[in-house]
């Protein structure tokens, strides 16, 4: 059984939090499990997973110990193959226009551009959570050779579809925004689109890979 | 159809706000103050939800290009009818080249304007409500620019007629929050014991508060699903109220959390305005939520009885 706690946040929400500060695979494919469980019950307007969290924001206010319970109850028993993540592959224009700070990075890492594409691109990655933007999701974990700082002063114009890196993490701006990760390449996917009833190509536990394009700089 | 002659510091069209999508990153939105759109919605008969005007500050300008009922709720930011003076908490009828002008007041942040059978919208992700950081739904996913038209369908005139709303407070209830114990019992029971200045830098997506205490501290929390009322305290020591255009997830600690009944208070702290906090248990906070579901409950029944040979 993993180490958790759950309280009710506010009014109405609840929450379960593995009380360490990074999980691991077993941890984190349990919390998706519990977003399935979670859905199913019907109760939840809102279900957010976060980096060791789960929140669930319950419809009415009338029962939240009883459904604090229940989740607990429903914590101690899940296993985490409950849940089926998709799997997507996102076509990738690495450096140049499209990932301008690619050498930057390839320096400070004393890498080669082609060794910073060859690590980021062959690895599959698993969308954490979602957040910060509609559609940005946080994808971990990055190759250890790869962490570096946020960038110390933040754009304020990161074009939408960019490929970006920052600490532990990777992610694709889904939208132009301002942002201070450090942006390696580009795609042409759109990854949310507001019109559309399933809004976002990313859910929570989804498995991402980046595949370099021929036109990639290396 | 409504057109903004002058969309003035900030108009938008919100309603209840967008659920369901949390967990993509996307913001609930809507009306920082569901009371006052309730009334408005109650007033013209209109559902609960209906997509209003939200109106920050004021100085914007509405011309009715077809007759309608239209209601002002929230603060009172000096609304007139062809330069006739309204009340907020009243329906009014309109008529062809009617002029609906606001200016502001010092006492009040937010009105709301509502029209009989609401504006015609398509909802973006089940919502008509502006997520003005994403820029969608509302109306162009913007506030209102000066030309921009709102759709209505023509209702005949009604008698007005007005409701008592209840009154906004300056001292707000919280619960506290899973990481008050971060900082130490002293300074927690200080909070309660103090005025807190509003900052120049609060809009929709939060309220940003100072006061002489100093709780400066280096913590972090891992990131983490928050709401509109939570009370967030960055390492400077400044707490930040979150607001409806909040982001969906938060990496700073959460000391307290706004009750639901008072968040409509949120909406009307003006920049350098004061508040204060009151430590509420959470069966408080039910009965408060309760007891504002009764008085508008009530308020319908009222107000279906002295329509009911006219709807």
């Amino acid at each position: 059984m993993t180490n958790n706690k759950t309280y009710i946040l506010g009014e109405r929400a609840l929450v379960i939090e593995i009380a360490q500060t990074t999980l691991s695979q077993q941890q984190q494919n349990k919390l998706f499990a519990m977003h399935t469980w979670m859905r199913q019950q019907k109760v939840f307007i809102d279900i957010v997973p976060a980096k060791t969290t789960i929140t669930g924001y319950l419809m009415h206010s009338q029962d939240p110990d009883y459904w604090l319970q229940k989740m607990q109850d429903a914590w101690d028993n899940i296993e985490p193959e409950q849940y089926q993540p998709r799997t997507h592959e996102i076509m990738t224009q690495y450096g140049g226009e499209s990932g301008p700070d690619l050498i930057e990075v390839a320096n400070l890492l004393n890498l080669s551009p082609s060794q910073v594409i060859e690590l980021h691109s062959s690895q599959a990655y698993q969308v954490k959570f979602l957040g910060f933007l509609p559609g940005f999701a946080y994808l971990g974990e990055l190759d250890k050779q790869l962490h570096l700082p946020r960038l110390a002063s933040p754009r304020t114009h990161v074009p939408k579809g960019s490929v970006a890196i920052a600490e532990d993490l990777t992610a694709v701006y889904p939208s132009e925004s301002p942002g201070g990760w450090r942006l390696i390449g580009q795609t042409n996917m759109t990854l949310f689109d507001h019109h559309s009833k399933t809004p976002s190509i990313f859910q929570p536990g989804d498995i991402v890979k980046f595949i370099p394009s021929k036109e990639s700089i290396c | 159809m409504l057109k903004t002659l002058k969309g003035g510091i900030q108009a938008c069209v919100q309603d209840g706000g967008r659920s369901g999508y949390r967990h993509l990153g996307v913001s609930q939105a809507g009306v920082l103050d569901p009371l006052a759109m309730h009334y408005a919605n109650a007033l013209l008969h209109n559902e609960d939800d209906c997509a209003v005007i939200e109106i920050t500050v004021g100085l914007c300008q509405f011309e009715f290009k077809e007759t309608t009922n239209f209601a002002i709720t929230g603060s009172d930011l000096g609304a007139k009818l062809n330069n006739k003076q309204l009340a907020s908490g009243w329906r009014y009828s309109a008529t062809v080249g009617d002029k609906l002008t606001f200016s502001s007041s010092k006492d009040g942040l937010r009105a709301y304007l509502a029209v009989q059978g609401g504006f015609r919208l398509k909802p973006v992700l089940d919502s008509n409500s502006t997520d003005l950081q994403a820029g969608f739904g509302g109306l162009t996913g913007n506030a209102l620019k000066d030309g921009d038209v709102l759709d209505y369908n023509r209702k005949s005139p009604l008698p007005s007629v007005g409701a008592a709303q209840p009154p906004y407070n300056k001292k707000i209830r919280v619960v506290a929050g899973p990481h008050s114990d971060l900082i130490s019992e002293a300074q927690f029971k200080q909070l309660f014991e103090q005025h807190w200045q509003v900052l120049p830098q609060s809009n929709r997506m939060g309220i940003r508060i100072d006061s002489k205490l100093d709780l400066c501290h280096k913590q972090s929390i891992p990131s983490q699903a928050v709401m509109p009322g939570i009370v967030q305290l960055p390492p400077n020591g400044k707490p930040i109220i979150l607001s409806n255009d909040c982001q969906t997830t938060g990496g700073y600690p959460i000391i307290a959390q706004v009750i639901e009944a008072d968040l409509r208070h949120l909406s009307q702290l003006a920049s350098n305005q004061h508040c204060s906090f009151e430590l509420v248990t959470r069966q408080d906070a039910k009965k408060a939520l309760i007891e504002q579901q009764q008085h508008l409950a009530q308020f319908k029944i009222a107000i279906n009885n002295n329509d009911k040979n006219l709807i």
